[in-house]
């Protein structure tokens, strides 16, 4: 019986120690990020895959069960879920992932935002205070992110701290060659000039020094002013740009009429992981967006 | 995927608040035939909301008057309408929908992300739904179902156009506009040929089936509710004639 009980007691012990951790990640990138630090550590859900729209969220049920269970949420932040992360974190009363707890873990926290309003004037854009959000497509910022999420994984699951740690520089320094890589790739972009449909590439641009256009539709969920495209064309038509970039996600009707308008490409770029059939990973996804911009792919 | 009770559940007390007041607003909508009120009610109460958002008025009380107030205001216009031509009613509620709509987007051209904001009031989800929220909703929906009892005889039309709107006003913030066209006509359907009792309970069960094939099959609740109040009013409404 004693032998018995021991030996529950050793099987319960060695199923606790492999228990992995449960992350909720909000968006598929940082789903692709938690997956590459964790390995088979972290079992990782994905509350929004790359074919939705991260600032609109339908509720279902499994929304909330996941976030229950989770011991880590993996968010952007900056407000780029504000339409639906409070409410869900209200719903779910998981005190571990709570703002302000380890367990709680915004990207946008972890570096440095551009597009920060310097005055709280509302006709400049309130809706963002902290920031632009869409931080994912400048790997350099994805680097400082995986950087502070391979400790937080660590602090939070002690257990495994020395596997985080391995993974966590391995994904760097792979990550960093391949930067080198892209950003050897991409010295031809430099000072190009592209119109984006919405102000969500400003940290690519940054990045590749390349330059905005203009924006197609500079607030997004309203129908661009008449005046606004007309205006839009007459620069185009007086410094000509290289192309058109859209992401799968935005309607294409308004990059179709400028292309039509002005002869310019419309360039496709995945915005995450996963939202073209080419982008199935964190790397994959740097090699889409460089060969389509600067292939000035269709 | 399982059922989680601490999840639908609140969900379907708000499914029942709702229907509450709508199963017997939705009968005279079906009888004065005027079933698009709805939607040009909660297009002008986010109207509301949004041009109090745009004083830079952040709080929250004050959001909800600015969308009751408008609410109210269209109401009693329309009321207004009804009286002098009643022949054109349908298509004045249908215009005053289009054109509340479009007003928003003017009124938010100069708001980036001015989208969000008109979010807020039209698309509530009905799985977000705390249950402070509901017990607000409970309070204001017994004041309406009280007032309508009272006062139905004296007040008639007008009385039934601003209790209306403060109807609406709230279940769209709660469920959004698609739950509260289905809870205000289907049921109402129901309730026409076989009596309000029935049409509750085909209310009541489209909520709960709709809620659990959204726990089981893990699919969006608002959809899935819509689609089982549609399937449990056909199966209620349609009397077999022995």
């Amino acid at each position: 019986m004693t032998r018995f009980l021991i030996a529950i007691a050793l099987a319960l012990t060695a199923s606790f120690a492999h228990a992995t951790l449960k992350v909720f990640a909000c968006e598929p990138e940082w789903d692709a990020l938690a997956r590459e630090l964790g390995g088979d550590q972290v079992e990782v859900y994905a509350a929004t895959t790359a074919q939705q729209d991260p600032h609109r969220v339908q509720a279902r049920p499994s929304l909330i069960a996941q976030l229950r269970q989770a011991d880590l949420l993996v968010c952007t932040g900056a407000d780029l879920e504000a339409g639906w992360l409070p409410v869900l974190l209200r719903q779910a009363r998981n005190p571990a992932v709570q703002p302000g707890q380890p367990g709680h873990f915004l990207a946008a926290d972890q570096v440095t935002l551009l597009e920060v309003p310097t005055s709280i004037d509302r006709a400049e854009g309130d809706v963002h205070p902290q920031g632009n959000p869409h931080i994912q497509v400048d790997p350099r910022r994805i680097a400082a992110v995986a950087a502070a999420l391979g400790r937080r994984l660590a602090e939070i699951d002690s257990a495994g701290a020395a596997v985080y740690a391995a993974r966590t520089d391995g994904f760097l320094k792979r990550w960093q060659d391949a930067t080198t890589q892209w950003e050897r790739r991409a010295a031809s972009l430099r000072g190009k000039r592209f119109v984006v449909q919405h102000a969500q590439w400003v940290y690519l641009f940054d990045w590749l020094d390349v330059q905005t256009a203009g924006a197609i539709e500079p607030k997004p969920g309203l129908p661009p002013a008449a005046g606004h495209l007309a205006a839009l064309r007459q620069q185009l038509a007086a410094r000509r740009a290289d192309g058109i970039v859209r992401s799968p996600l935005s309607d294409p009707k308004a990059a179709e009429w400028l292309a039509t308008e002005t002869g310019l490409p419309v360039i496709e770029l995945p915005q995450t992981v996963g939202a073209t059939a080419d982008a199935g990973s964190l790397f994959a996804l740097f090699d889409a967006i460089l060969g389509r911009l600067s292939g000035g792919r269709r | 995927m399982s059922m989680d009770l601490s999840i639908v559940g609140p969900a379907f007390v708000t499914g029942l608040v709702v229907l509450a007041t709508h199963v017997p607003l939705g009968q005279r909508v079906l009888e004065r035939g005027i079933v698009f009120l709805d939607l040009a009610i909660a297009q002008l109460a986010a109207t509301g909301a949004v041009a109090v958002h745009l004083l830079d008025i952040e709080a929250w009380w004050a959001v909800q008057l600015g969308a009751l107030a408008a609410a109210l205001l269209g109401a009693f216009a329309l009321y207004g309408c009804e009286r002098r031509w009643p022949r054109f009613q349908e298509a004045l509620i249908g215009a005053t929908f289009v054109v509340s709509a479009s007003l928003v987007m003017l009124l938010l051209a100069g708001s980036p992300h001015g989208g969000e904001h008109l979010q807020d009031v039209l698309a509530g989800q009905i799985l977000w739904v705390t249950w402070e929220q509901i017990a607000f909703a409970a309070a204001v929906s017994a004041g309406v179902l009280i007032l309508w009892r009272a006062l139905q005889g004296r007040l008639g039309g007008a009385l039934f156009y601003a209790l209306f709107a403060v109807a609406v006003t709230l279940s769209v913030q709660l469920v959004g506009v698609y739950l509260v066209f289905a809870s205000l006509i289907l049921p109402a359907l129901v309730a026409l040929r076989r009596g309000l009792a029935v049409g509750y309970l085909s209310g009541a069960l489209g909520y709960g089936l709709g809620l659990a094939a959204s726990a089981v099959l893990d699919v969006p609740a608002g959809p899935s509710v819509v689609c089982a109040l549609a399937l449990a009013s056909a199966a209620l409404g349609v009397r077999l004639r022995a």
